[in-house]
């Protein structure tokens, strides 16, 4: 079992000269050529926002997300073109009526950063492919006329295979570190325990089923990491791509069965996984399958020359540090301080914690429990952090989004609505906890397009800022500086600084009145302007679901 | 065996025949269904109708001396018995036999073996069985009321789809193993597929990291036979011999050969696969197969609740008014209360034939009690067993009536005796699960 490789002392690959290569075909060239092309277009950023990332990026203070945005983006050419997503072209003609409809009311959704539109037709989410092939056969005609007497492109081989390597490798690198300190699935909170199983949609249970085993989230991303590691490091390649394959794989057949979004993003990683394995697949077929001697043939340039060598390692060390190092500071911050599908905001302290609803008045009229009841609250909870959520019996439009993006204010902060039904609300408050008064927003901006007050309220919006007086924002502080000092950012200040897009929310004002949390009593004016009188007492409620031994943020 | 023989053998050293011995006797002992349940099984058999479930079971027999669910004390077991085995074989006059020869039927053995258990699985994904849509009760439950091993199964139960692709990788792959030429192959997409298994079974605390640590130890066995060659090749680049040995049959062993192979891909790929599917379409393992009270499958409102007489009013805090009732398609039903429920929460995969043992709608979830019911249509009564274990010889009866097709009226006595009058309403519920994707939902 020993003499594994009997003929050691000949030509090793590298050393075979480039005189001595054997040419290639026409077909083969031409192919290569608009392969190159192709694999170029797929793998070099293009859209200005990520340059402009880049570029803008303040290394002294950096958020996850400025490194995260480095790692991930794919092909985005048609909204290049027509400065239109690519979803919104998939938008036009064709459909009845009512689902155009829908899906205008999806869009709509949009403008705050968290609506997601339904799929369409399984190819046209790969257009940005198409256009990608485009560009690599029109290139590939102008390459092949101007560069006619070219035999073989061994070097050029190599060095795609590098593009490709650490195109994919910090891609998923970008990825799994979300997992690793498990930020990307949280686990579910208070409002979401208490919801049914079949009030959920099929992405939201994808989502909260790997949410519940954070630890399984870190193995996660210590595979994807792991396939992105081998994929920096030559004599490695073929396993990482393997790893990422299957990996990557799997999460696009995930996607596209619980609808989760990133179908197209998983398979680009799939797509260029198969490309570094493209060429082993014959050598291993020749040894396993047709059991015969087989010798590996590829061709490395030279870079002996220090220049080169120098420049190579310098490029290497500074990819490591951004993505190993850079990365797993910013990302235990995040994981520690400010998780990014999470308010980071703590809840007021003694208000946390689930509540029956054992008196519920309207414009001084009692409304006794019942189930069935329209407007009274079944239950409600305050979460950890600055979030009540409570249970109405009366239907709302579901915010169909996977509660992702990296939006710094709470309020933006969706996943404990997003892809719930079942009547749940779920509102983000301020605190004035001098006067003892929440200010309260619903995180749900579908809720009031489908309500029953519809566009009558357009007013509402313009004198937003008033709604909450000077006093009280002065008891209440600034949201900006409200998570632990080590989680605070440039990215963060810098959105704060922006004006918040005024989007129409249903509001609330209400006080509250308690001695210790255990019974809390709200007065004031619902999102009808119709005054309430809730009386809530707590309850210790057992859930047979585990508790999360890996909890995200400080609250 | 001295009728194969090989072209090349690669040479053993000394050390490499010690700890084969020990290899050879540890995985042929793992491989043989040397299991205490072997026999209960066998005599479990309707010969004249064998059913998916036993040949699942058969599939996935593994060395067992201690009676329970799996465990690594059977793995010790089984090594000291090898170790001393192979301190018996070091010291006898075969300890020169010919090891290329032994190692090429050793990895025939496992190859099978693990071919077999990997396919038993395979298609009860394949035809989604496994994880079954979750039935109304268990969508009307709170999410925080389930282990963590319901929530992954449920998960998975709400895409067929995904579980058949799931169930079609490990078929594959056991039909890859089926062939030597190919069985690196095979192992290596096992390793990958149910190493994520373990994985998950530790994770979400499944029953049955044991026997996925067991599936992954021989596709570490089978995968081993090429690993050095593979990373001579790919990582190191260095020009590489393949395989040396060849099996060669001649004369009876020929025909024994292939009748042999061809059994066991007849039995458990196409006799097995079949069986499945036909379970599939009439006795999926999971739920009952009993019907239950005709067009009455929903969740119910409980409108009116008097116990000995007495009305209680809508209350959540009530510890024993019911909150909701779920009628299911088969002959269950499931009450919602406040009244706490001891979890029973088998995680483990079992194919039960008989209605009063398939308890997979119960497992490993609280919040609601769970009622067989026998049915007597012609006095309108209704018998309600707790499934439970934990409330074994719990009894409710009922009269009902159905004065409209959205109301059900239980007249009887509790488990203790009391007196109850229940007046049920269906709600017309939505799940976002069973509406289009591609529309906005209002619920």
């Amino acid at each position: 079992m020993s003499d594994l490789s009997k003929n050691n002392n000949q030509d090793t690959v590298t050393s075979v000269t480039p005189a001595k290569l054997k040419p290639w075909s026409a077909l083969k060239k031409n192919g290569f050529r608009v392969l190159f092309i192709f694999l170029l277009a797929m793998c070099i950023p293009f859209s200005p926002n990520w340059y402009k990332n880049v570029f803008t990026l303040d290394w002294s203070r950096p958020h996850y997300r400025d490194l995260y945005d480095i790692a991930r983006f794919q092909p985005g050419f048609l909204s290049l073109l027509g400065g239109q997503r690519n979803r919104d072209v998939t938008d036009s003609p064709a459909g009845n009526a009512e689902v155009k409809k829908a899906k205008k009311k999806l869009k709509r959704g949009n403008e705050n950063g968290t609506g997601m539109p339904p799929k369409k037709s399984f190819l046209v989410d790969y257009a940005d492919w198409g256009i990608a092939l485009l560009i690599g056969l029109a290139g590939g005609i102008i390459w092949s006329i101007l560069d006619r007497r070219r035999k073989s492109y061994y070097e050029l081989y190599y060095w795609i295979r590098v593009v490709v390597r650490y195109r994919a490798g910090i891609g998923i690198i970008g990825f799994g570190f979300t997992k690793l300190f498990p930020t990307q699935m949280p686990y579910p909170s208070l409002g979401l325990l208490n919801s049914n199983f079949g009030d959920f949609t099929a992405q939201k249970i994808y989502w909260l089923s790997v949410g519940v085993v954070p630890w399984y989230q870190v193995f996660g991303g210590v595979v994807e990491i792991l396939a992105g590691a081998l994929l920096f490091f030559r004599k490695t390649t073929t396993f990482g791509a393997i790893l990422l394959i299957a990996a990557l794989g799997d999460i696009t057949f995930v996607n596209y069965a619980y609808d989760g979004g990133v179908h197209v993003y998983a398979f680009y990683f799939v797509v260029l996984g198969l490309f570094l394995v493209a060429d082993d697949i014959p050598k291993l077929y020749n040894l396993l399958i047709l059991e015969r001697y087989t010798v590996p043939f590829r061709v490395y340039p030279d870079l002996s020359k220090p220049a080169w060598k120098y420049t190579r390692m310098g490029l290497k060390a500074l990819t490591f540090l951004i993505f190993f190092g850079i990365m797993t500071y910013t990302e235990v911050i995040n994981f520690k301080y400010d998780p990014y599908k999470q308010p980071a905001t703590a809840g007021v302290k003694n208000l946390r914690g689930n509540y029956r609803v054992t008196e519920f008045k309207i414009n001084g009229q009692v409304i006794p429990y019942n189930p069935l009841d329209s407007t009274r609250w079944q239950e409600a909870a305050f979460e950890n952090w600055t979030t009540l959520t409570f249970r109405v019996n009366r239907p709302v439009l579901i915010d169909p989004s996977n509660g992702g993006g990296s939006p710094m204010r709470d309020i933006q902060r969706t996943f404990e609505i997003s892809g719930v039904a079942g009547g749940q609300r779920a509102f983000h408050y301020y605190a004035d906890t001098i006067d003892k008064v929440l200010y309260l927003q619903d995180k749900n901006v579908m809720a009031l397009r489908g309500g029953a007050k519809g566009a009558g309220e357009a007013s509402e919006a313009e004198k937003s800022d008033e709604w909450i007086s000077k006093t009280a924002w002065a008891h209440i502080g600034n949201e900006k500086e409200m998570i632990d000092s080590m989680a605070w950012s440039t990215r963060r200040d810098r959105e704060f600084a922006e004006k918040p897009k005024v989007t129409k929310r249903n509001r609330m004002v209400l006080h509250y009145d308690t001695k210790d949390g255990s019974q809390v009593v709200l007065t004031g004016l619902n999102e009808a302007k119709d005054s309430v009188y809730i009386v809530l007492n707590r309850y210790e409620r057992k859930y047979v679901l585990p508790k999360s031994t890996l909890n995200a943020g400080k609250y | 065996m001295t009728q194969t023989h090989s072209i090349s053998a690669g040479q053993w050293t000394d050390n490499e025949k010690l700890i084969f011995r020990f290899v050879f006797i540890f995985f042929i002992l793992q491989a043989l269904p040397l299991s205490i349940d072997l026999f209960k099984l066998l005599f479990g058999f309707n010969w004249l109708y064998i059913s998916y479930g036993n040949i699942f079971d058969l599939t996935r027999l593994s060395a067992k001396f201690i009676p329970g669910t799996d465990s690594l004390v059977n793995w010790l077991i089984v090594a000291v018995i090898a170790l001393i085995g192979a301190a018996f074989w070091s010291r006898s006059k075969h300890k020169n036999a010919n090891y290329n020869e032994l190692y090429y039927w050793l990895r025939v053995v496992v190859r099978y073996r693990l071919a077999i258990g990997i396919i038993g699985y395979g298609f009860i994904k394949f035809f989604p069985m496994q994880a079954p849509f979750p039935s109304i009760s268990n969508l009307n439950t709170n999410y925080g009321d389930f282990t963590n091993w319901k929530l992954f199964s449920m998960s998975l139960g709400i895409v067929p789809g995904y579980e058949s692709f799931l169930g079609a990788v490990e078929i594959l792959a056991g039909l890859l193993l089926f062939f030597r030429k190919t069985a690196t192959v095979g192992a290596v997409i096992i390793l990958v597929f149910t190493g994520n298994v373990f994985i998950s079974n530790l994770a979400y605390e499944g029953g049955e990291y044991v026997y996925a640590l067991y599936l992954i130890s021989f596709a570490l066995f089978v995968l081993w036979f090429d690993a050095l060659r593979i990373y001579n090749l790919i990582a190191l680049e260095r020009p590489t011999q393949p395989n040396g040995f060849k099996p060669y049959f001649n004369g009876t062993l020929r025909p024994m050969r292939t009748a042999a192979k061809g059994f066991i891909i007849f039995f458990f790929v196409f006799f097995y696969g079949f069986k499945t599917y036909s379970g599939l379409r009439h006795n999926p393992y999971q739920f009952h197969k009993t019907k239950g009270l005709p067009a009455a499958a929903g969740i119910y409102n409980v409108s009116e609740f008097r116990i000995n007489n007495k009305t209680l009013p809508y209350n959540p805090a009530d510890p024993i008014r019911w909150k909701d009732v779920v009628f299911e398609k088969w002959a269950t039903i499931s009450i919602r209360s406040n009244r706490p429920v001891l979890i029973d929460s088998l995680n483990y995969e079992r194919i039960f034939t008989n209605d009063q043992d398939r308890n997979y709608e119960l497992a490993g979830t609280g919040g609601r009690h769970y009622y067989a019911y026998q049915l007597d249509t012609t006095n309108h009564s209704l018998v309600l067993a707790n499934k439970n274990f934990h409330y074994k010889g719990e009894h409710l009866k009922f009269n009902y009536s159905r004065p409209d097709t959205a109301t059900v009226i239980l007249k009887g006595t509790n488990e203790k005796g009391d007196s109850l009058y229940v007046v049920l309403n269906r709600i017309e519920k939505k799940y976002p699960l069973k509406m289009s994707r591609r529309k906005a939902l209002k619920l």
